[in-house]
């Protein structure tokens, strides 16, 4: 049997290794939103603040992405479920000989790329436009409009899907019944087969608004020149990062898991009343009426929900007040602390220097005077950086050996890049 | 066929069929079919200002394929080996990212669907879904963070003493590997779950009676079993992998390319749509050919995948 638990074990270690993959760079995310340092990471950490969380609101195109996003979101769902509906009632419907082909067709767009099902819509509608003699101002070239249609090519698919998998279980004698006894076919639909679906058409609607949300092949040559919140966020993520984007992820993750707990206390809760519903007509069958009634209560008097909403205000409240309280104080020390390192750093190249240069009379001031002096006619660059986080890290260090060659290199140009964090990590890894 | 749309009339009433015509024609005509075709057509065509369009210089050419394989006219070289490599590249690093799922993911659904009980089963698939709600781009960014040269991953190995100088991750492609992987990974988990929950656990306790090894009761027991579920999996994340754009973008070392990369800058910088078009089309073609003859490899059947 021992090799059983050697199995065992190692299943289980296999299992954890996986959940940290599948976690473990979301958890890392999320803690570079808390870090002050203006480049995303968790060590060294400088201090715990909400302050990103401000940047991201107040940042004016995220905001609009964000909009457009939303407004994408609602036309996909309003086109693909009832088109998927439409697809789905249709596969059950149609000629035997036909309905492989047909399937092919309409579920190929879940196959085919993204990327190509972005070109075709754009291609196409470029040629509709001109064929039909509409200008660049008209719906044919307007991105939401675009981006709407190539997206909901492929979402109508996934919804179809659903659709399908719903009405595998339908029992078509209902619909027989509700004929027979004389209602109309609009009647029949409206009233036995809809709410059949119903909890189909949820479903699918959430895919269809989550699918479009977050998507970008199809996205990125459809929107043309507007923007959604993936196109800011992958043009902010390619050319320079700040931690403002794990804010969001953090805002997005913490949705997400409240979403998650509340479906699930929502099934919990419709599971218990079920087996409650059948412990009471078996009751009811037995002559026992006292528990017949089955009581039917609101998901928001469930306990579990009361803790979850406490828990996710507690969380709000507790990083609000942790992320502004004391924040200024701190950073103030780290700044201190890094000007106290650079004057170090730069005190010791001075000293260096003397002995290699071996110029006494140039060099007579070794105090902290005489290396600002030094800087200055050097250019202002290593000055400067004071503000800038990384830069002064690896000068700090061990690993400046030619420090003035550095210095005198980079000039100017270093100094217009100190905003850009991309560029401050190229410095710092090309060390 | 008169008859036939008389029957479906009949059969949902005016409004009904009215409506399940129009919305499946609209799907399939516009927005799947004849954008697809067009897109060919616009592929063999020569890229000329909106005004020259219909005019006597459209004609049909077959310059953007022969540009993707001999480069163009004046460059030294026969073959346009910087599109060629970017294009093979891309078909064997998805094809390695599908393998690396794989591997990943049927331990897992392993132990989901046959191990794993009630509550903690449940919980676990949850919050396997947990991470695909969060954007593909933050996704891509969280990796980013990561492998950075001042990230985790390097800072814990200097800290530990096995590194001295960090490792480039993404120069090295790591970074896109471990990403691209973690985009899929439930793509390839679910089918695979939904293929060995339906095998009876009894089958598994049968033949570990009968005395088989651990390795053969997978082998020869479960493996053939989850055939379906295992080649639905591998096409998908094989599709959308070679396909993908958003983590190559973020990911990508600053020398290496996606295909999707190249396609994407016919489109913007390059201001050539029409070899944007037929380079897509080469993509969608060469996957789906690629995908067709592995089935065909392993004996599976397209219906038993696309279920």
């Amino acid at each position: 049997m021992k090799s059983d638990t050697i199995i065992k074990v190692s299943t289980l270690s296999f299992v954890v290794i996986f959940f940290l993959y599948l976690f473990g760079p979301l958890i890392v995310m999320s803690l570079t939103a808390f870090n002050s340092s203006a480049f995303p990471r968790v060590s060294p950490w400088e201090c715990f603040t909400a302050e990103w969380f401000n940047v991201l609101i107040n940042d004016k195109t995220l905001v609009e992405g964000i909009k457009n996003s939303l407004i994408i979101g609602a036309g996909v769902v309003l086109l693909a479920v009832p088109t998927g509906l439409a697809g789905a009632l249709m596969l059950t419907q149609i000629n035997q000989r036909v309905r492989p082909w047909y399937y092919t067709i309409v579920i190929s767009p879940i196959l085919i790329p993204g990327v190509v099902l972005g070109i075709s819509t754009l291609v196409f509608w470029d040629r509709m436009g001109r064929m039909f003699g509409f200008g660049y101002q008209s719906i044919f070239y307007d991105g939401i409009f675009l981006t709407i249609i190539g997206q909901s090519t492929f979402i109508a698919a996934y919804s179809m899907l659903v659709f399908i998998s719903r009405l595998q279980r339908f029992d078509n004698a209902q619909e027989e019944a509700a004929l027979d006894l004389g209602a109309t076919h609009v009647q029949t639909f409206r009233k036995v087969l809809l709410p059949f679906l119903k909890p189909a058409i949820g479903s699918a609607a959430v895919l269809a608004f989550l699918a479009s949300f977050e998507n970008y092949n199809t996205t990125i040559f459809t929107i043309v020149s507007q923007s959604t919140l993936t196109t800011v966020l992958a043009s902010k993520v390619r050319y320079g990062i700040n931690p403002s984007i794990s804010a969001l992820a953090v805002a997005i993750v913490v949705l997400t898991l409240f979403g998650a707990a509340l479906l699930e206390i929502v099934k919990r809760k419709e599971q218990r009343e079920e087996k409650a519903a059948e412990a009471a007509a078996a009751a009811a069958t037995k002559g026992d009426t006292s528990q017949a009634a089955v009581k039917r209560t609101s998901v928001l008097a469930e306990p579990a929900m009361y803790i979850l909403v406490l828990v996710f205000i507690a969380g709000l409240g507790t990083t609000y007040f942790a992320g502004t309280m004391g924040v200024n104080e701190c950073k103030a020390e780290v700044k201190a602390e890094k000007k106290r390192k650079v004057e170090a750093a730069v005190h010791e190249r001075q000293q260096k220097d003397m002995f290699r240069n071996a110029a006494p009379t140039f060099k007579s001031g070794t105090t902290t005077g005489g290396a600002r002096k030094k800087l200055d006619a050097k250019g202002t660059e290593g000055y400067q950086s004071i503000f800038a986080p990384k830069n002064l890290e690896e000068q700090s260090g061990t690993k400046t050996e030619k420090p003035k060659e550095k210095t005198k290199a980079k000039g100017t140009e270093g100094y217009q890049s100190i905003f850009a964090p991309k560029n401050l990590k190229k410095q710092s890894g090309s060390d | 066929m008169g008859s036939a749309i008389q029957k479906f009339y009949l059969r949902n009433g005016t409004a009904l069929a009215t409506f399940l015509i129009l919305a499946v024609g609209f799907w399939v005509l516009m927005m799947i079919i004849l954008p697809q075709l067009y897109m060919v057509d616009f592929s063999f065509r020569h890229n000329l200002p909106p005004a020259e369009i219909g005019g006597p210089k459209d004609t049909l050419t077959t310059e953007h394929y022969e540009f993707m394989v001999y480069g163009s006219a004046q460059a030294e070289g026969e073959y346009n080996t910087v599109t060629l490599k970017v294009f093979g590249r891309t078909l064997l690093a998805a094809l390695f990212v599908t393998l690396f799922d794989l591997a990943l993911c049927y331990p897992i659904a392993y132990y989901l669907a046959q191990s794993a009980k009630g509550g903690w089963a449940r919980l676990m698939v949850l919050s396997l879904i947990v991470p695909f709600w969060v954007n593909e781009i933050l996704r891509a960014f969280a990796f980013r963070i990561l492998f950075g040269s001042g990230g985790v991953i390097n800072g814990a190995l200097i800290s530990i003493g096995i590194l001295d100088q960090p490792i480039d991750f993404i120069r090295e492609d790591v970074a896109l590997y471990a990403g691209l992987g973690y985009a899929y990974i439930l793509l390839m988990i679910f089918p695979l779950y939904n293929a060995i929950e339906s095998l009876d656990r009894n089958q598994i306790e049968a033949v570990r009676d009968m005395g088989a090894s651990w390795i053969r009761i997978h082998r020869r027991v479960v493996i053939p079993f989850a055939k379906p579920g295992i080649s639905s999996g591998c096409t998908m994340v094989f599709m959308l992998s070679a396909g993908a754009l958003a983590a190559p973008q973020i990911l990508g070392g600053p020398s290496s390319l996606w295909f999707t990369q190249i396609i994407y800058q016919w489109f913007q910088s390059g201001n050539n749509w029409n070899r944007g078009s037929a380079f897509g089309l080469v993509l969608l073609v060469s996957t789906l050919l690629f995908v067709l003859l592995m089935m065909k490899v392993f004996k599976v059947k397209l219906g038993e995948i696309a279920r």
